[in-house]
């Protein structure tokens, strides 16, 4: 096992597409994934071709697709890296683009506000900066404009370090956001870090959380690190600290990178004894950079989901930090204290199926805990899939060690938000409950009667007791069955029939001529003539 | 963030106030059975969607916005090779999988920069038969209300048509607020459609709960005249209707919000469309019984309250809120119109005139009206205002929640974005919105 190559003196970051294999369209049962991966094949050769399902060699070593003529809006990796850089308290981010790029502000406000409260910290409206492009900047460039904003955000804030994103419009026009960041940078002297983030450039967002970490790697993780044997990295988004607690035997301070973390906590993330995360699809790029570049070591484990996998999280870290002595006996006394809640919600639990529609690898954690609550799982979504992580590390395949640990899913579909194909879906498992992360598809589950436990707090089920919180709450979330019910007998979806009678969610790709065999919609009619008397024209006002 | 010092007035904005043009796919999909297509980068239609209807209010996005919207995702492929062939098949793709009267592609930045033929693609559709229009929708074009114009013109154009028959009397078309922008525009639908009916007319609403959708659109042409009740929205699709159909349209800059107001509306109308002013002589008569029953009650806590009331207040927000509302709670309630700050991007040529209509308002208050779109200049302005002696009342967006808190003002969203409450059909306009829009300030007032 290879630790994947992560070159720091570029700019820019190859697309997870490239260089991971990433899909974000297939479907199969959980085991054809893990078998179709080759994960150990991939962290071993990053470039070995790989045949695809058609024969032939594929550049970028991609799983076979199902290619789709219809698709639904989605999300862009302009967008996550708005809601990572743009959520650092001393730091502003520039959106190079117009106004429409930066829409989703009150929404980031939102989840910021919650991490700050979260976090202990200030709690403030998020500052993120547009340089509200129009149409004569389209034709003429907008370099001027982009130096005004930096000024505006110096002068106004006095940030320790400006964030540059390109979008869809000024990368078109070719915009060159680099120079002008280095010419600002000399002028200010702060760092001035420029992320090609257009929302066209990949196919997958969760480029945008590797184009965050790499600028931060390049511009601000501290370059002559003092190390500080007490302090753990944790790659998350807003969660609730309850890692605090968790690490608490083995005397660790967490420092949580990117979101609400200061400019000089993410400059220390080089000075730390180890680094983990919530989710491998999130942290497994800059774990690695740190790992190759500082030597800060990282979990040779999966995620921290379900007994087996805090154990064995719980243990790679305490190998790390030499206290391998004290951990197998915090694990027994945490396993006795919260099994008999773990019992209780079983039973009350018992018979219920669910459904996880989330994240990669947060998915394969989550779908951990609730059949570690004994919920029945035989259907679930990612809205994509690595098919190797940046550490290339075996212990870190957190598909494997989910089917390994807990038995296979039948139907495991990936499918980038695609609410259209939800519905499908969902009735081929019939799920009493559907767990989700990112928005547009819960409100189908809600409109055929399926209640949705929103997972806004990613942390909720982390740990021992991120089982017993997982399990209380479903107890309410299925008592929103009722509503659904209500819904379900009054609202009407927005698709045909013939799509709602489809079975197959992916039939569009393995049958692309369907379309041409099915009827046609009702055609436009021609206006006509009402035969009523003319009224005279009045003036206007 | 310690901030350090104001810049001058530059290109930058921050807390923004408006999506771009794409975010007129929320026009479309507030057509009953309208289908927006998105078509343009993969995070373009999601952004609109959060700040018009999420971050809104929490409005929703109904049956085919939000996660139903159909979209290109236009990527790296399309922007070399063109995207074409992946917007010919989402729409074919598009008409067979989405149960829908009429289909919007709605074109982006990305794809209007590398120039697509997106008309010609549309138009083999139009040509089969099938109800699909397109409109321009680049963000560095326009805003989501320029975009809501636009939208409606190419509807209008493409899909309603030609028409040269015969008008009829007392219809009334209604180009009200922009859907999903105005968080209350369902409440706002309904309110404004019962008073016109009230009063004797027929009215296409064409968004909304009330609207027939399709066949309501069919009806545009025949209407008697179109009903602009905005100060400049709206304006553009009248002018384009009085040219097209030779329909006249009569243009009411301030939304009508308590009873005088609403009356003279009414009046001003039945004498416009020359109807007959019978029925709604009734009907005004029985709406302002009923709204002084509820004043009066109103009245008696409005003056015997110990413990303070606002008496300063600035408004922030789009000119057709910002004007109706300081118009009300200066005219009709007796509060101090201390700053009125327009962040809609009021197409110059609008201003002047939107500036005198806030300056007739009072005789004993001049009225300080700013066009600003910048919020840390916006919230600069709202913290440096002399509130008197009274608690500060800050009609705004959820952006100005800090400095609110800073000053320890009461915060009532009347504008995007709105993220402290949840709007369902609740209207502020109209005889019984004004009621609702006075239950909302007092009871931000007595809650402290």
């Amino acid at each position: 096992m290879a630790k994947r190559e992560i070159d720091l003196s570029l700019v820019d970051v190859e697309n997870r597409e490239m260089r991971l294999g990433s899909i974000i369209s297939w479907d199969g049962s959980a085991e054809e994934l893990v078998d179709n991966s080759r994960y150990e094949l991939r962290s071993r050769d990053k470039r070995k071709s790989l045949e695809g399902c058609s024969g032939k060699k594929e550049k970028g070593c991609r799983l076979c697709e199902l290619n789709m003529p219809f698709n639904q809006q989605t999300m862009c990796t302009h967008s996550i890296v708005g809601c990572q850089v743009g959520n650092i308290p001393d730091c502003i981010l520039i959106e190079h683009s117009p106004i429409g790029c930066s829409a989703i502000h009150a929404r980031f406000n939102l989840g910021y506000k919650m991490g700050l409260a979260r976090r202990g910290k200030k709690i403030e409206n998020i500052q993120i900066f547009s340089t509200n492009l129009l149409e004569n900047d389209m034709v003429f460039g907008a370099s001027d404009k982009l130096r005004q904003t930096i000024l505006d955000a110096h002068n106004r804030f006095s940030p320790k370090a400006i964030f540059i994103s390109m979008s869809c419009s000024t990368a078109i026009i070719g915009e060159d956001i680099e120079s002008v960041a280095q010419e600002m940078e000399e002028e200010l002297e702060i760092p001035i870090i420029p992320l090609f983030c257009e929302g066209f450039r990949s196919k997958h967002w969760s480029t945008g959380f590797d184009i965050s970490q790499h600028g931060i790697m390049r511009q601000i993780v501290n370059k002559h690190p003092q190390k500080q044997e007490d302090l753990i990295n944790i790659i998350a988004l807003w969660g609730t600290d309850y890692f605090t607690e968790i690490l608490k035997p083995l005397g660790l301070r967490v420092n949580y990178m990117i979101d609400m973390a200061s400019f000089d906590e993410l400059a220390q993330a080089s000075e730390a004894a180890v680094t983990a995360t919530f989710c491998h699809t999130l942290g497994s790029y800059m774990a690695t950079a740190l790992e190759n570049e500082y030597g800060v070591p990282q979990v040779d484990a999966g995620q921290p989901y379900g007994f087996k996998g805090t154990d064995d999280w719980l243990r790679s870290i305490a190998k790390i930090m030499g206290k391998e002595d004290i951990i197998e006996e915090y694990i027994k006394a945490e396993h006795e204290r919260v099994l008999p809640k773990i019992e209780a919600l079983r039973k009350k639990l018992s018979g219920i199926k669910g459904f996880v529609a989330t994240g990669s690898s947060y998915a394969h954690g989550m779908i951990s805990v609730i059949r570690e609550l004994g919920i029945e799982v035989d259907g679930s979504i990612v809205f994509h899939h690595d098919p190797v992580y940046d550490s290339g590390k075996s212990e870190q395949d957190t598909l494997k060690e989910l089917v390994d640990t807990y038995g296979n899913i039948d139907h495991f579909t990936v499918s980038k938000t695609q609410q259209f194909q939800f519905y499908n879906l969902l009735n081929r498992v019939n799920p009493d409950f559907i767990i989700i992360r990112h928005n547009g598809l819960a409100p189908l589950a809600a409109k055929i009667g399926i209640p949705a436990f929103a997972m806004g707090d990613e942390h909720f089920p982390v740990g021992y007791d991120g089982i017993i919180r997982v399990g209380e709450a479903l107890i309410e979330i299925l008592a929103r069955k009722k509503f659904g019910q209500v819904l379900k007998r009054h609202v009407k979806l927005p698709y045909t029939d013939w799509w709602l009678s489809q079975k197959d969610p992916f039939i569009l790709a393995r049958n692309p001529g369907i379309l041409d065999e099915v009827a046609e919609p009702q055609l436009l009619e021609s206006l006509t003539e009402d035969a009523s008397p003319e009224t005279p024209i009045i003036k206007s006002a | 963030m310690t901030e350090v010092n104001q810049t001058k007035k530059s290109n930058t904005i921050v807390h923004p106030r408006y999506g771009c043009a794409i975010g007129a796919i929320n026009t479309v999909a507030a057509i009953p059975r309208g289908i927006p297509i998105a078509n343009c980068g993969p995070g373009c239609a999601d952004k609109q969607y959060f700040m018009l209807s999420f971050s809104n209010g929490f409005q929703g996005a109904g049956y085919s916005g939000g996660g139903a919207l159909p979209s290109t995702n236009v990527g790296e492929n399309e922007i070399v090779f063109g995207g074409h062939k992946k917007l010919d098949d989402l729409i074919k793709s598009s008409l067979k999988i989405m149960d829908g009267d009429i289909y919007v592609v709605l074109t982006g930045c990305s794809i209007e920069l590398i120039g697509d033929d997106v008309g010609a693609i549309v138009k083999e559709y139009q040509e089969k038969g099938y109800p699909v229009v397109h409109a321009e929708a680049a963000g560095f074009k326009g805003n989501n209300l320029t975009g809501h114009e636009n939208v409606v013109k190419a509807i209008i154009d493409q899909y309603v048509g030609e028409y040269k028959g015969r008008k009829k009397k007392g219809l009334i078309n209604l180009w009200f607020d922009v859907p999903y922008y105005h968080a209350n525009w369902r409440g706002d639908s309904i309110e404004l459609k019962r008073v016109l009916e009230g009063a004797g007319f027929k009215v296409n609403v064409l968004f909304g709960s009330e609207s027939g959708g399709v066949s309501e659109w069919k009806e545009v042409p025949k209407a008697q005249f179109n009903l602009v009740v905005s100060p400049w929205v709206g304006l553009e699709i009248a002018k384009h209707l009085e040219t097209k159909y030779k329909q006249p349209f009569l243009h009411v800059p301030v939304i009508p919000i308590g009873e005088e107001a609403t009356t003279e509306f009414i009046r001003e109308l039945v004498d416009f469309a020359g109807i007959d002013n019978k029925k709604a002589e009734a009907f005004i008569s029985t709406e302002a019984e009923r709204y002084y029953y509820f004043l009066e009650h109103f009245s008696e806590f409005f003056s015997e309250y110990w413990f303070g009331l606002p008496a300063r207040f600035v408004t922030v927000g789009d000119a057709a809120y910002n004007l109706a509302i300081t118009k009300f709670l200066t005219d009709q309630i007796g509060l101090i119109p201390t700053k009125q700050i327009i962040t809609d991007n009021t197409p110059e040529k609008h201003r002047q005139n939107i500036q005198k209509l806030f300056h007739d308002i009072s005789d004993e208050f001049p009225l300080d009206v700013e066009f600003i779109e910048d919020g840390y200049v916006i919230e600069e302005k709202v913290r440096n205002v002399d509130y008197g002696s009274s608690v500060p009342l800050i009609l705004g967006s959820s952006w100005e929640s800090d400095v609110a808190k800073e000053i320890k003002g009461l915060l009532i969203p009347i504008s995007t974005p709105i993220v402290s409450e949840v709007v369902i059909n609740r209207t502020y306009v109209g005889y019984h919105g004004a009621l609702t829009l006075l239950e909302k300030i007092y009871s931000e007032t007595v809650r402290g």
